[in-house]
């Protein structure tokens, strides 16, 4: 009875299902995807990727952490590792296309104007990282979407370390314009649906 | 101080998992992904053991067991023949001079284990 087993599998915490998983209970798994699937699709997605490609990029992340939920040792959660390895296949995925040459080498010429955030309304993360460039939604969203830190995100974009604290560190700059004008704004996130 | 507290404020935001209205959807497309995988797996090791199975029965049709087989059944024979003379009770030698059978059962076996065991090989990689 499929409904009985995910019944069963939807009690459990991530860790007894990544054992399951690593049996190779596929449908364990599944519960692990229904959990969070709209996070690393959501990560994709603002690292950048269109929906549809956010999906395919998604989907193989899972089959690929499928295959290796052995190496799955529960030091971080799930839902982190599932992620840093989504975003290292998005930038392979980049590369193939020889998108991420063109990203990183962007000139920072003819930046967008930043509008300034309504105080008194609550901003949308998704809304706010569209006045970062290419590069630099890549850079904040790889270090604080994926916990990636900014070596190995560095290495991952295969930018010099230097390069990646500044693209972050002007990411945050107009992030923060963006979220928060004044000091002692709250930031109110609100759930963005695609 | 702000700096910092911005910076957790933002870890907050995205460790929000937007609310996708085909989250269900995306799930049952990664499973059936894989069942898809694992059945072409299935098939995969399947396939291998058959032709592992057919490889080790060519080798032996090619390693002249025919006659082989014929001669240690001749040798068997002439020996059981031997041993009876010495020992009336010996009647195993007779059962395994019985022509080839015996070794072309243990010859199938050991087809169908190498087939076996290659499927378990694979199935573990």
């Amino acid at each position: 009875m499929p409904g009985a087993r995910h019944s069963r599998f939807a009690s459990l915490h991530d860790v007894e299902l990544c054992s399951y998983a690593a049996t190779g209970e596929r449908r364990a798994f599944g519960e692990l995807v229904r959990r969070h699937g709209s996070a690393v699709r959501g990560v994709l997605r603002r690292m950048g990727a269109q929906s549809s490609e956010a999906d395919d990029v998604a989907q193989d992340a899972f089959l690929t952490a499928f295959e290796r939920i052995a190496e799955f040792r529960g030091e971080g959660t799930f839902a982190a590792w599932v992620k840093k390895i989504a975003a290292r296949l998005y930038l392979r995925r980049l590369h193939r296309d020889r998108k991420l040459g063109a990203m990183t080498a962007e000139a920072i010429e003819d930046e967008p104007e930043i509008p300034h955030g309504d105080a008194d309304a609550a901003i949308d993360l998704e809304e706010a990282l569209k006045v970062l460039s290419a590069v630099e939604r890549l850079c904040v969203t790889m270090c604080f979407g994926t916990g990636l830190s900014h070596s190995e995100a560095a290495e991952a974009l295969n930018l010099p370390l230097g390069t990646v604290k500044s693209h972050v560190k002007r990411g945050l700059e107009k992030l923060r314009t963006r979220l928060a004008p004044e000091d002692g704004v709250v930031l109110e996130g609100r759930r963005g649906n695609g | 101080m702000a700096e910092l507290d911005f910076e957790r404020r933002l870890e907050r935001l995205f460790a929000e998992a937007p609310e996708l209205p085909d989250a269900g959807f995306f799930a049952e497309r990664v499973e059936r992904r894989l069942d898809a995988g694992w059945t072409a797996r299935r098939w995969l090791i399947g396939a291998a053991g058959v032709v592992g199975g057919v490889i080790g029965a060519s080798q032996l049709m090619l390693s002249n067991v025919f006659e082989r087989v014929e001669t240690a059944g001749d040798s068997a024979r002439l020996l059981s023949t031997s041993f009876t003379h010495v020992s009336a009770g010996a009647d195993w030698v007779a059962a395994v001079s019985n022509g080839g059978t015996v070794v072309w059962v243990a010859a199938g076996l050991a087809v169908i284990m190498m087939g076996f065991v290659l499927t378990r090989v694979i199935g573990e990689i």
